[in-house]
């Protein structure tokens, strides 16, 4: 089984700092939040499982014995992609120097704190999207790096990806035969817009609902009107925790859009949908409950190309987290196989998958 | 199967760490201590939502209100489920969001020191 989707937190702060140049450890040892922008909403409750062990700082999941234990180990997990947690939002610092600083410091943390520590994890390259030259070297500098396994951008955004100042990212993701992976979260965060497209919703349940979802759809929309994908034929993209239930609904409109308005984006030559069978791939978290009507569900991802644009993902160890037991036992038996292991082995290349034997 | 009542916990030992989880007619029961009756619950040990172990969430009065207005139902306790956050009467074991939903509650009783779970 491969879990796509393990956010590891800092937990001891002056550990991540000393991988900070020391020029900028002072300024970020200072900010909130190590200098990350924060949401305007928070989780009525907690934003982690309750029962989980905090480890270093009081976080859960900031030590690599309570990732091995509580989610490699308790569900035979044989590589996990780890994404970070409040780090993916270095993008939406309004400071594009400091955030060009701070992705290279937490991929080096990463690094040297967890892949090196447990071969059944890789990890994904933080980048700085609001600096896209800086973005790509940091790319560049980590190609070659057998450890990462992807490319990681936040749903929150200042334009929606497939805006061409984003090419370079991209370009330098596929050229090191890495996916590009999008998480939502970040909306209305930083210089990001409000979540929800209709300004700023009041609540936290709004933005679970509308926010993290609607940032995966714009991309997704974007990235397909601008012909990404022919602009940059060896590019994957995997869009991460923005649900799944709107996909039929979204591709059927953009498809039959696409029929009338296609003069507006004439290079886009085939259904949209087609080509996001080709290049675009989606975890499972949080798959939405469906009040007893999973069949239908499962139809209407069938006809935009489940199971095999499907791949698993927990979340742990947030409090919307999908427990991958139950979820082999919901999905169909004959999509298991692939959702639950060979679509992430294809989509990361081989990169994520059960390390051979020395 | 007939129900018996099982031995599960002392009462010191509820107090001292305000859970138990213990196995009782064949299933894995949480004997939690309410502290605002003082009073202890069992109730089994799985979320039917998703098989969280919910005896390691929080009990605590329900919120309320009408729109705009924030209130507390100070003696309806809940027990929120660590994972996704669902909500259990206490009582009745009903999640009162999702009427498919309700985890089971035992009778529970103190005696001689001890705490007796009927499962």
């Amino acid at each position: 089984m491969i879990d796509c989707d393990i956010h590891n937190e800092i937990g001891d702060v002056e550990e991540f700092l000393s991988y900070v140049s020391p020029a900028q450890r002072r300024w970020f040892r200072g900010q909130h939040q190590v200098g990350l922008p924060g949401y305007p909403w928070a989780h009525p409750h907690s934003f982690y499982r309750d029962e989980l062990e905090a480890g270093p700082g009081g976080e859960p999941a900031s030590r690599i014995d309570l990732v091995q234990r509580e989610v490699l180990d308790a569900y035979e997990v044989d590589a996990g992609l780890l994404t970070g947690d409040v780090g993916v939002a270095v993008s939406l610092m309004p400071n594009p120097y400091r955030a060009a600083e701070f992705a290279r410091a937490h991929n080096d943390w990463l690094a040297d704190r967890w892949l090196d520590a447990e071969p059944r994890l890789r990890g994904s390259i933080l980048v700085p999207a609001q600096d896209p030259a800086a973005a790509a070297a940091e790319i560049e500098r980590l190609a070659g790096d057998p450890r990462f396994a992807a490319v990681l951008l936040v749903g929150g955004s200042e334009r929606p990806y497939g805006e061409p100042r984003y090419l370079p990212i991209l370009q330098a993701a596929a050229d090191a035969g890495l996916p590009v992976a999008i998480h939502s979260g970040g909306e209305g965060m930083g210089i990001s817009p409000a979540a929800g497209c209709a300004g700023y919703p009041s609540f936290y349940i709004e933005w679970h609902t509308l926010g993290s979802g609607g940032s995966i759809m714009a991309h997704l929309v974007s990235l397909l009107c601008h012909g990404t994908f022919d602009r940059v034929p060896g590019l994957k993209v995997l869009m991460m925790e923005g649900g799944l239930a709107w996909l039929p609904g979204i591709m059927w409109r953009l498809d039959t859009n696409w029929r009338g308005l296609r003069a507006e984006v004439p290079w886009v030559t085939r259904p949209p949908s087609e080509v996001l069978r080709e290049h675009v791939r989606f975890t499972t978290q949080p798959l939405e409950h469906t009040d007893g009507n999973d069949a239908l569900l499962w139809q209407m991802l069938e006809a935009v190309g489940a199971p095999d644009i499907l791949c698993f993902a927990s979340d742990y160890p947030h409090w919307d987290f999908d427990p991958p037991d139950r979820m082999l036992a919901r999905l169909p038996a004959e999509w298991r196989q692939r959702v639950m292991h060979d679509n992430a082995v294809e989509l990361f290349a081989g990169r994520l998958a059960l390390r051979e034997a020395a | 199967m007939s129900r018996a009542w099982h031995d599960v916990a002392s009462v010191d030992q509820l107090h001292r760490d305000g859970v138990v989880i213990a196995r009782a007619g064949g299933r894995e029961i949480g004997v939690m201590l309410d502290e605002h009756s003082g009073r202890p619950v069992a109730i089994r040990n799985r979320c039917p939502h998703m098989g969280a172990p919910l005896c390691k969430g929080t009990i605590r009065s329900r919120e309320t209100g009408t729109p705009g207005s924030y209130g507390l139902e100070t003696d309806r306790r809940v027990l929120h489920c660590p994972w996704h956050g669902w909500e259990f009467d206490l009582d009745s074991g009903a999640c009162p969001e999702d009427d498919r939903m309700r985890v089971a509650v035992y009778p529970v009783r103190v005696e001689d020191g001890r705490v007796l779970v009927e499962a």
